[in-house]
């Protein structure tokens, strides 16, 4: 007879002073000033309760955290290539399936999680993701999102928003708007092809408790979740340090961004503003932003209007190929 | 017999594997990076953890016995976040120069 | 009870595996190595051996997958061939300086293009330097062997190194022979469980791989060069054991034949040493004193064990199945390891490259006549080009007349 592989099953929090002060990412770490991905690592890691393996694909929250021969990770954590963090995660969960079912290891299935940013997970680590996903191992792939290759220095990825100035999308007189494309849509990608996932969640770091609960869900569940996080970048999106999460409510408040779940099939939307702002106002805030034209915010409004009708969901948006144009 | 002498200070754990830190990471002191630092109000705090949910450096945590915001000053870097956050205005921002203890200069490079 | 089978050399691996006792196995199709994995996945679906067996999406995802299970505390298995070894590349130095002994078996095969299925060590010989361990079995029985040893070694505390266990494509992989597997318990007690220092276990937490001063790069770097200082040490004491618990006759490092009064020598590692063998029994018949070298490991290069067999002739032809353009021979990678192993020597030989055994041909008996030849005319004259295409060379072709 088979041991049963047990996992763990977190409580949902309800309010901040149900949040555990207990820190399993600890102090100590040189990520620059106002950094939303380190928030994001902060909270993910009171999410998981420290019976976890991090998995820290390359990328800032490898890099920044862990220079010089010290990391802040209070649980275990193993660095991967920023290729390949999906497949060293589902070779540690295979092997912890194996030497439990073997006697071998006493206890509980940690939560295995995967830190990724968004080069990590839905550029060049996207092949290893969508396995993970695809194969069905018991893991959290997190994608912070700060919408660049920000530890290189801000290079652009396919997160970056349109317009965006990046070190290799640079406006100039022939691409007056810098970034031209649209980014990909990483929960759709994941949502559509993915039969052994039941999870995928939006989450902000302008809402904590939000973020916390959607990553236990996620942790919850027998299987692979995702959950995409928004980690505002200060100094790649070029606003000042202490702004980090007024910037992520703005983004909420514009249509920027949208906090949603995807839990077996059925959409649900949290945080949606009463009435957007216009997204101007989001864009006005960063310097990223600075050199657009009203032409170029009123694409991007267009954008985000024809998106807002259906956030996370395969609908047709009036977007010219770059061959197009 | 290795004929191998490594030097006290390039020593590295084999494959780079290290004891993980338990509650601070000592290895990377980073509040000498302020310029300014948050001064708390305790009278006019009303610890509703705002300061330290947002911390990207996990500086700010409440003393459950005095029921008080506690401030790491040994990482806090100064973003100012709570500051920023704090809905009671009890956070103001004070340059370090008015603090005895204030711009601690770095002993080496990193 | 051990018992005599007979397999090809994908079967004899994945049987090897098996009595290692495997536990993760990640797998990926490509000819010729696939049917290891497709003899694995059958003894995981019948349950003759429980293993988790993960379906990579490519050799990238295989290596990783191994690895991370490795770091986990699992003894990992996977494998590849050609063009599938080279795309994992990146996952190479990870795994070894990571210090994860997780296993390859590698079926060689020729790279592109265009499409060859035939073998040739170019694939696996590409990644020499990233710090695993590397060497080839010429027979079905030597992969089962092999196969278990470098568990062993690559798991001892004084080591802990992934192994590329190569075997070369088709002429070992898919050529059946008569082979002995052994006993599952005498094949424990000599095979410890996989016991890793330090496992990623939230009990005892570590942080594995964070980012190093530049100058420390070098410190691990040299933690590697340690473990291939003392790894020679292990091999000897491994192969030594495994004789003894199976009564098997393996010298470590380099496997001789007919050396002893020998005047040219073919060097060689993998399946060709045994026609090569074949081709000095001939040559003898013909009054030609030729002997074959053939090299277990690839990495560590047994430098002290080479130098000694090699310097028994006046000639060495090196049997290169591989190619390194532009290389100082101007043919293959081992003649130019072969030869600085040799150069301390008082008495060294003349050695060169014959490019043979590539894109999957074969060595025939009449290429081995040809360089028996140049060889024996080195002897003559005191020397010899830095590498000879066989088939191609204009000077062997008119010798070969």
């Amino acid at each position: 007879m088979a041991i049963e592989v047990k996992t763990q099953n977190l409580e949902m929090v309800k309010s901040l002073r149900q949040v555990p002060q207990e820190e399993h990412y600890v102090p100590g770490h040189r990520t620059c000033q106002g950094c939303g991905p380190a928030l994001v690592y902060k909270l993910v890691s009171k999410a998981t309760g420290g019976n976890a393996i991090f998995l820290g694909p390359t990328g800032c929250m490898y890099v920044a955290n862990t220079s010089y021969l010290c990391a802040p990770f209070a649980y275990p954590w193993m660095h991967t290539q920023i290729t390949n963090g999906g497949a060293v995660a589902s070779g540690i969960e295979a092997a912890y399936q194996v030497l439990i079912r073997k006697g071998k290891y006493k206890g509980e299935l940690p939560s295995i999680v995967v830190m990724a940013g968004d080069g990590g997970s839905i550029d060049i680590g996207l092949q290893a993701m969508s396995s993970m996903m695809y194969r069905g191992h018991d893991a959290l792939f997190v994608m912070y999102d700060n919408e660049s290759y920000a530890n290189t220095g801000i290079q652009v990825s396919p997160a970056t928003p349109y317009g965006a100035n990046t070190t290799f999308t640079p406006p100039g007189k022939n691409v007056p708007e810098g970034r031209v494309l649209f980014p990909k849509d990483a929960p759709q990608l994941v949502i559509g092809g993915h039969p052994a996932v039941h999870y995928v969640a939006t989450a902000s770091v302008a809402y904590p408790v939000d973020l916390i609960n959607k990553v236990r869900k996620g942790l919850n569940y027998k299987g692979p979740s995702f959950v995409h996080l928004h980690a505002p970048c200060p100094k790649g999106w070029l606003f000042p340090a202490q702004k980090t999460i007024e910037v992520a409510k703005l983004a909420i408040q514009t249509g920027m961004w949208v906090n949603y779940t995807w839990e077996n099939g059925e959409y649900t939307y949290d945080h949606t503003p009463k009435e957007y702002k216009p997204v101007k106002e989001y864009m006005k805030g960063q310097y990223r932003f600075n050199h657009l034209s009203d032409a170029h915010y009123a694409k991007m409004q267009a954008f985000i209007d024809a998106r807002l009708k259906a956030p996370g969901k395969p609908i047709a948006i009036p977007v010219l190929g770059p061959r197009e144009q | 017999m290795s004929r191998f002498i490594i030097p006290k200070h390039l020593e590295v754990p084999l494959g780079a594997c290290l004891p993980a830190p338990v509650k601070e990471q000592p290895g990377m002191i980073t509040g000498n990076w302020r310029t300014e630092r948050p001064v708390i109000d305790h009278e006019a705090c009303t610890t509703c953890l705002n300061c330290f949910i947002y911390c990207p450096d996990a500086c700010w945590h409440l003393d459950e016995k005095t029921e008080q915001m506690v401030w790491n000053a040994d990482y806090c870097k100064g973003c100012m976040i709570c500051v920023n956050e704090c809905p009671a205005n009890c956070l103001s921002t004070v340059n370090e120069l008015e603090f005895p203890d204030g711009v601690v200069r770095l002993e080496k490079p990193f | 009870m051990a018992k005599e089978v007979f397999y090809s050399g994908c079967a004899a691996a994945a049987y090897g595996a098996k009595d290692a006792r495997v536990e993760v196995i990640s797998s990926y199709p490509i000819r010729p190595y696939t049917g290891i994995m497709m003899e694995l996945s059958k003894l995981v679906a019948n349950g003759e051996l429980d293993a988790e067996f993960v379906l990579g999406e490519g050799e990238h995802a295989q290596v990783s997958i191994a690895y991370g299970a490795s770091a986990a505390g699992a003894r990992a298995y996977t494998g590849s061939s050609g063009v599938g070894v080279v795309y994992a590349m990146e996952c190479y130095s990870p795994a070894a300086g990571g210090r994860l002994p997780c296993q390859m078996a590698i079926a060689d095969r020729a790279l592109d293009p265009p499409g060859d299925f035939g073998s040739e060590h170019t694939d696996v010989m590409s990644a020499r330097d990233q710090g695993w361990i590397m060497g080839w079995a010429e027979s079905p029985q030597e992969v089962y062997d092999n196969t278990i040893m470098y568990y062993r070694i690559g798991e001892d505390h004084r080591v802990q190194l992934p192994q590329f266990c190569c075997q070369d494509g088709y002429f070992v992989s898919h050529i059946p022979g008569k082979m002995q597997m052994e006993d599952q318990k005498a094949v424990d007690d000599f095979l410890p469980p996989y016991n890793p220092p330090h496992p990623l276990n939230p009990k005892k937490p570590i942080n594995h791989g964070p980012q190093i001063f530049p100058d420390q790069g070098s410190a691990i770097n040299v933690q590697r060069a340690v473990a291939f200082d003392d790894i020679e040490a292990v091999i000897s004491e491994v192969v030594t054991d495994y004789n003894k618990a199976f009564g098997r006759k393996y010298s470590p490092f380099v496997d001789e034949y007919m050396m002893d009064d020998a005047d040219i020598a073919f060097f060689i590692q993998g399946g060709h040493a045994r026609t090569a063998r074949y081709a000095v029994n001939h040559l003898r018949k013909k009054g030609v004193k030729a002997g074959v070298s053939r090299l277990r490991f690839m990495r560590p290069f047994p430098t002290e064990a080479v130098a000694a067999s090699l310097s028994k002739v006046k000639a060495v032809g090196v049997i290169e199945t591989n190619t390194s353009y532009g290389g100082v021979t101007r043919g293959g990678n081992i003649a130019p390891e072969a030869r600085a192993a040799c150069y301390n020597l008082d008495n060294r030989p003349i050695i060169t490259s014959f490019m043979a055994g590539l894109g999957g041909e074969i060595v025939t008996l009449n290429e081995f006549y040809a360089m028996a030849k140049v060889l024996s005319d080195a002897v003559k004259s005191g020397k010899a080009n830095n590498s000879y295409w066989m088939n191609f060379e204009k000077e062997v072709l008119d010798t070969h007349k």
